[in-house]
């Protein structure tokens, strides 16, 4: 047996185990010493909230200013984002160039156009096992029309953004569903 | 000769030795040079291997997709790189043991699917967005080194056709070149190692790596035309580059072996010459051919175009120095637009081009059957179709009456047969 195709080989697998290893290690990162933000969350599309095993998660903003001098411009951008004094965070301005300081998150710049930008969240779905799917469906339905807001959790650390839990009421998404699921057990 | 026939020679020739057609020494030469491989898969073999890895696969997705809350993340992860470490031990032993073709072809795609299916789960227990084309992106780069080291054709299909997707689907992306399909040639040039030290691809891989290809580059083409400011409205100038990469793919270098084959083993040459010919057809119209010339001035300002043209030079001289005359004049249809802009800035010859482009392709045409008859390699039936392609076009556009242009059309449609029995004939009688 030749050397090179085994070392070839070896190579492939190697790069097969690190490159989920340092997705790993990077969202593990964010999720541990990222700073926790909360974004109010808009209606998915009222006909397909939920698509197979995961729920459509729209963060509201999804517009921000920009240099009026970014023109026509798509491609990957800063979500600068600040806390308010509800402890919700908002948007304040979209930078092309990676700020140095800051709390921010990177985004993907659909469209610039007159000092505005529309952009879209680097998260999008939350996962979920399929037995709880239809539940989860519901709850996301009738949480959305309720005038209380449903809030993406998410961790930020350097630009990275991971999406760790949904809440309503300061009470997690799973606590909402095992709540519902219990009452329709037991009416 | 595919393996089938091979089977089909082998079987024949205890036969012709019984009824003395063929001596002994005569038979074992054949058995000698068309003797299978002791691990040749059959295509039945390699297409059940394949399909079963694909299903146990994409059992492994499923279950991946269900999508275990009740455990925790760790045990979730192990989940995903579990499937993978057997996966890569089964090809292991495979690579080591010089498994059989068919068990090569499965491991390899077993593997392919499990690295998926492992970055798949990842991206769902952290909840990563649908950016689906990184993904893919990952997935195909990480199922490449199998492709070279199993030299698994599942997997090399799996790669030309993910990297073509992936292409196309970069065009609009708005990213910046290194992300864009500009790199699809290099990605394609990653796949040579396949075949190094290899008997090359088989016929059914050969079209679709012409197909995937012919995507991929020209999504590549139209990228670059979009990084020089040109937009995809100015569809002629797109349509132009593409002409040009249709030559190229035309006049690609062959070896001897290469150049021996049959035209069905060249399907380069089949694909880019129907889009040559579609071109130089729509270009013997007044009106098109206007639009050309424009599309050809948009087209020359782009360093994309005059790269195109650097390397459609190079594979001409080469074409040149190896006689292949039957691929240049299909290939010289794309010239004629870039000589009529040369001579001509302006874009107002038209007219010109039209009849120049429908004296061009009777050329093609004569030139293919004639060359047939003076014993070098061409196309004639090719020849005669583009012959009659061209009368039924301007029988299309002229002002004649339906009435005399039915007789035209059934005077070319039964000499076009004629034409195609007499060939059908010939070939009969210089096999004899």
């Amino acid at each position: 047996m030749k050397t090179l195709p085994l070392v070839v080989f070896a190579l492939a697998v190697l790069a097969q185990w690190l490159v989920p290893l340092a997705a790993i290690r990077q969202h593990e990162k964010v999720l541990v010493e990222g700073q926790l933000v909360r974004l109010k969350c808009t209606a998915p599309d009222p006909y397909d909230p939920l698509r197979g095993r995961y729920l459509a998660v729209r963060p509201e903003a999804t517009e921000a200013d920009v240099d009026k001098e970014l023109k026509s411009y798509r491609g990957p951008g800063y979500a600068m984002l600040a806390i308010g004094a509800d402890g919700l965070a908002s948007v304040t301005r979209l930078e092309r160039q990676r700020p140095a300081e800051g709390l921010f998150v990177r985004v993907r710049v659909r469209y610039a156009h007159e000092g505005k930008a529309r952009f879209d969240w680097p998260f999008d779905r939350y996962y979920l096992n399929e037995t709880l799917a239809p539940e989860a469906d519901r709850w996301l339905a009738d949480s959305l029309r309720s005038t209380k807001a449903v809030l993406a959790e998410v961790r930020v650390l350097d630009g990275r953004a991971v999406l760790e839990d949904l809440s309503l009421d300061g009470k997690s998404f799973r606590e909402h569903l095992k709540q519902r699921l219990k009452t329709a057990k037991d009416p | 000769m595919s393996a089938s026939r091979q089977r089909w020679l082998l079987e024949q020739i205890p036969d012709w030795e019984r009824e003395g057609w063929l001596t002994a020494e005569g038979g074992v030469r054949l058995r000698e040079r068309y003797a299978l491989a002791a691990s040749g898969p059959g295509l039945g073999q390699i297409m059940l291997g394949a399909l079963g890895a694909l299903l146990v696969g994409s059992g492994l997705i499923a279950i991946i997709g269900h999508n275990w809350d009740d455990f925790s993340r760790p045990v979730r992860l192990l989940f995903a790189f579990l499937p993978l470490l057997a996966a890569q031990m089964f090809s292991w032993q495979a690579l080591r043991g010089g498994a059989a073709a068919w068990v090569r072809e499965t491991a390899a795609l077993l593997q392919a699917l499990t690295a998926g299916a492992c970055l798949a789960l990842v991206s769902q227990i952290y909840h990563l967005g649908g950016d689906w084309p990184d993904f893919l992106r990952a997935w195909f780069l990480l199922s490449l080194p199998l492709a070279w080291v199993l030299r698994s054709d599942a997997v090399t299909l799996f790669y030309l056709m993910a990297t073509a997707i992936w292409a196309v689907d970069q065009y609009d992306s708005g990213l910046a070149w290194q992300n864009s399909p500009v790199i699809y040639p290099l990605l394609l040039i990653g796949l040579l190692p396949r075949w190094w030290r290899q008997p090359p691809p088989g016929a059914v891989l050969r079209w679709f790596m012409a197909l995937n290809a012919g995507l991929g580059l020209g999504a590549a083409v139209s990228f670059a035309a979009k990084l020089g400011s040109l937009s995809f409205s100015k569809f002629n100038a797109v349509l132009l580059l593409w002409s040009v990469l249709a030559a190229c793919f035309v006049l690609l270098p062959l070896n001897a072996r290469g150049m021996a084959e049959s035209t069905r083993r060249k399907p380069q040459v089949v694909l880019g010459g129907l889009w040559l010919f579609g071109y130089g057809l729509a270009a013997t119209f007044a009106d098109v051919g206007e639009d050309l010339l424009k599309g050809t001035d948009s087209a020359l300002r782009l360093p994309a175009g005059w790269l195109l043209l650097v390397v459609l030079a190079v594979f001409v001289a080469l074409a040149v120095r190896q006689r292949r005359w039957a691929v240049l004049a299909i290939a010289s249809v794309v010239v004629l637009p870039l000589l009529v802009h040369a001579v001509f800035p302006s874009s107002s010859h038209g007219g010109l081009l039209a009849g120049l482009f429908t004296f061009h392709l009777a050329g093609v045409g004569l030139t293919l059957i004639l060359l047939d008859f003076a014993g070098r390699p061409a196309a004639p039936r090719l020849g005669a179709a583009v012959l009659s392609a061209l009368v039924l076009a301007r029988m299309a556009d002229s002002d004649l009456s339906l009435l005399a242009k039915g007789i035209v059309f059934i005077i070319v449609g039964v000499a076009f047969l004629a034409f195609n029995f007499f060939m059908s004939r010939r070939r009969r009688e210089v096999a004899r």
